[in-house]
């Protein structure tokens, strides 16, 4: 319960009001306490749990309230944070609002300052971390963008105090009453007067900024429309939905994208660089890995480095070499064994603890030795190329490609949380826009895409035979291109566009990464290892009871007909509880010298296309239902399968890889 | 926390702390912009590795 005291609406009403708003990191707490000094307090904004901090300050005689808003990316809020920095913004009307930006990623910062002018707020634009910019080598002449905007434009370094004094002078002399207006593209103004004209209440916002951010969709503000309007919503309503339709496109996006337009046009002669600078390496880098024609080239190098030498190579040859062959292959098994059979008497028992499928020498050394290392590594990789911010850019260079199969960029983050685990990965399907979206993705995680710990496990397995390897890639990108390219031709229906906001790119950080990886290591190793103990136990159940021995024969044809030995059969068990389970048998098979280069090959892939785990098969019925994850079970099956049976004919004929 | 995909700052206070779909005591947090999950540290391994200094 709140009392009225520690609501900061109830601030002396006599007092003028300053507003910092901007992203997080940008500096706006140090501006803040730079502006209040000590006294400042803390208070929740009325019914949230969101701080709000507050102080006053006296500039040139005249009291002030400053008020540090929660970090906010857009008007259009999001998260709870954003809400309230919103609310506070629309409800509180400030005399001045200070938009505290980065100088060195203005381009992705200033269209935000461009919604507040549209919302017809009081912007001074403070254009912060100036220091470092110019270190970068990047020059701003700040009065054209002054004139351009038509607010005060400020240029600070609030961190080592300069620009301070030209921030206080700008609060005091500022006059709210200039205001410029940003034109969009002639029929996006077509479709915002339309809106403005079937407008007819008193709103706090211009009707201008009221039209665009209905027809970006904002709930909260819809939801206040329609509580003013009353009756006349039902126009206001169909006017939106009127020009979606016209549209075809989704509007949020049409918006964001002008915006950035006519930001770049604004920018034009305000940021120079510096004949002598040093070239942005990060900024070239990024262009790079988007061009198609670079991109591709580039991505191979990441995953021939990232995972070919470093997971494949060091992590499960090197490091699983040491464990699983010297550890515990050469010391800890034979003494384990030895010790069993000495001290218990009872066959079953060995069995369950060190028989073939015992719950040491089968779960504790497939956990420890085989996917420990191989994850390990792997979550290196990942961790490194997710900290340097180039998923974002995966995203967009893949959006083409993605188009064709009836996805766009969107899909590569469920597709890309595939590699981690499938499982988490459908769940996240939901964020896609269509149901068809939702249903391609969902049947191509099933089907080519394996998962961290199985594809860290193939990796390794195949990195001894690199021909193998690149029919497996070759084998799994063509088939997600060819079975996407077919459900989108079977399935049609609009394609969404696809926009995504890039962060700079940055060279990885030793730390996150090392925190990265160790927390996914940490609770993957918590989940796998109950997991591979209980999978042993029932594999042992399995062959005491003789069960695992009839559905090993039961599978032997299929096994003939993919030219694989009868063990293999197994391995497809195993592959039911985990995939990296799967994976880790035929590691095992492997490793004994069972498997020839194309049987290797066949099973690889067999194994890769085929069956989700279990976890992902419930979640599947969950997210999709009976129907379609029964379906998606089939046709993966089938595919898998057929495709095994058809490599294997065709590696017979061919004779490759030998 | 830094949304590992799309870089920006997901707020401390999250509704999701953990996604809370998967079994196991999932420590996952989704961010709110991109719907990417990023892995919540354990407090045992942020003491190990020393915690990070509060901002603000
Ligand atoms: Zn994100
Ligand atoms: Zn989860």
């Amino acid at each position: 319960m709140k009392c009225a005291v520690e609501n900061p609406v109830q601030a002396d009403q006599n007092l003028r009001r300053i507003f910092l708003v901007g992203n997080p990191n940008v500096g706006k707490s140090v501006l803040f306490n730079a502006l209040t000094g000590a006294y400042t307090t803390v208070s929740n904004y009325p019914g949230t749990s969101v701080e709000v901090f507050r102080g006053t300050c006296e500039i040139h005689g005249v009291r002030y309230e400053v008020l540090d808003t929660p970090g906010m990316y857009s008007l259009l809020p999001i998260t709870e944070e954003e809400r309230v920095a919103r609310d506070m913004l629309l409800n509180e009307r400030p005399d001045v609002v200070l938009h505290v930006i980065d100088a060195r990623n203005i381009e992705r910062m200033l269209p935000m300052t461009l919604q507040l002018i549209e919302a017809g707020l009081p912007v001074i634009l403070v254009v912060n971390i100036l220091d470092e910019a110019e270190r970068l080598g990047l020059r701003f002449d700040l009065h054209l963008l002054e004139e351009k905007l038509g607010i005060p434009v400020v240029g600070a370094a609030v961190r080592r105090r300069r620009g301070l004094k030209e921030i206080r002078a700008a609060i005091v002399g500022f006059d709210p009453s200039q205001k410029a207006v940003f034109g969009y593209a002639v029929d996006l103004e077509r479709d915002i007067s339309r809106v403005t004209s079937c407008l007819s209440g008193q709103y706090g916002l211009d009707a201008r900024a009221m039209a665009l951010l209905l027809m970006q969709r904002d709930e909260s503000l819809t939801e206040l429309v329609r509580s003013v309007e009353k009756d006349n919503f039902a126009v206001v309503e169909g006017a939106i939905n009127e020009i979606a339709f016209d549209r075809r496109v989704d509007l949020h996006l049409r918006i964001s994208l002008e915006r950035k337009r006519v930001c770049k046009g604004v920018l034009e002669g305000v940021i120079s660089e510096d004949g002598q600078r040093a070239i942005d390496w990060a900024g070239k880098l990024s262009e790079l890995t988007m061009n198609p024609w670079t991109g591709v080239p580039l991505l191979l190098l990441v995953l021939y480095f990232g995972l070919y030498q470093f997971v494949g190579n060091f992590g499960a040859g090197t490091i699983v070499d040491f464990l699983e062959g010297g550890l515990f292959e050469k010391n800890l098994n034979p003494w384990f064994i030895d010790f069993c059979r000495t001290y218990l008497p009872w066959n079953w028992l060995f069995e369950l603890l060190a028989g073939e499928y015992g719950i040491f020498t089968l779960g504790v050394r497939y956990a420890v030795a085989i996917v420990l290392p191989i994850v390990g590594t792997f979550f290196i990789a990942f961790s490194v190329i997710e900290d340097s911010g180039y998923f974002p850019r995966l995203a967009m260079l893949v959006d083409r490609v993605f188009k064709q199969i009836g996805l766009n960029g969107r899909a590569v983050i469920p597709i890309v949380l595939g590699f981690g685990c499938d499982t988490m990965a459908t769940i996240v399907t939901r964020t896609l826009e269509t149901r068809r979206e939702r249903l391609i993705a969902t049947l191509l995680l099933a089907l080519a895409i394996p998962c961290s710990a199985q594809l860290g496990v193939i990796l390794g397995l195949l990195s001894a035979v690199p021909g193998a390897l690149v029919i497996w890639g070759g084998s799994m990108a063509g088939l997600f291109l060819f079975i996407g390219f077919l459900s989108a031709r079977l399935m049609p229906g609009e394609k969404p566009m696809f926009y995504m906001e890039i962060p700079p790119m940055r060279l990885p950080q030793p730390r996150n990464v090392l925190v990265k990886t160790l927390t996914r290591m940490q609770w993957y190793f918590l989940e796998i290892f109950p997991l591979f103990i209980l999978a042993s136990v029932i594999l042992w159940a399995g062959k005491m009871t003789g069960a695992l021995q009839w559905l090993v024969e039961v599978m032997q044809p299929v096994m003939r007909l993919l030219g694989l030995p009868g063990q293999t059969a197994a391995a497809f068990i195993f592959g039911f509880f985990r995939r990296d389970f799967g994976a880790a048998g035929l590691y095992d098979l492997q490793t004994k010298g069972i498997l020839s280069p194309a049987q290797l090959t066949v099973a690889a892939v067999t194994l890769t296309l085929f069956v989700p785990c279990v976890a992902q098969f419930l979640i599947m019925k969950k997210e999709r239902g009976w129907k379609a994850s029964l379906a998606i079970f089939a046709v993966v099956t089938l595919l898998a399968f057929s495709v095994g049976f058809g490599l294997n004919r065709l590696l017979l004929l061919t004779g490759v890889p030998g | 926390m830094i949304c590992g995909f799309c870089h920006r700052e997901i707020p401390e206070e999250t509704p999701e702390k953990g996604c809370g779909r998967c079994g196991g005591g999932c420590r996952k947090v989704h961010c709110p912009y991109c719907g990417y999950e990023n892995p919540l540290p354990s407090p045992l391994l942020e003491r190990l590795l020393g915690r990070k200094e509060k901002k603000k």
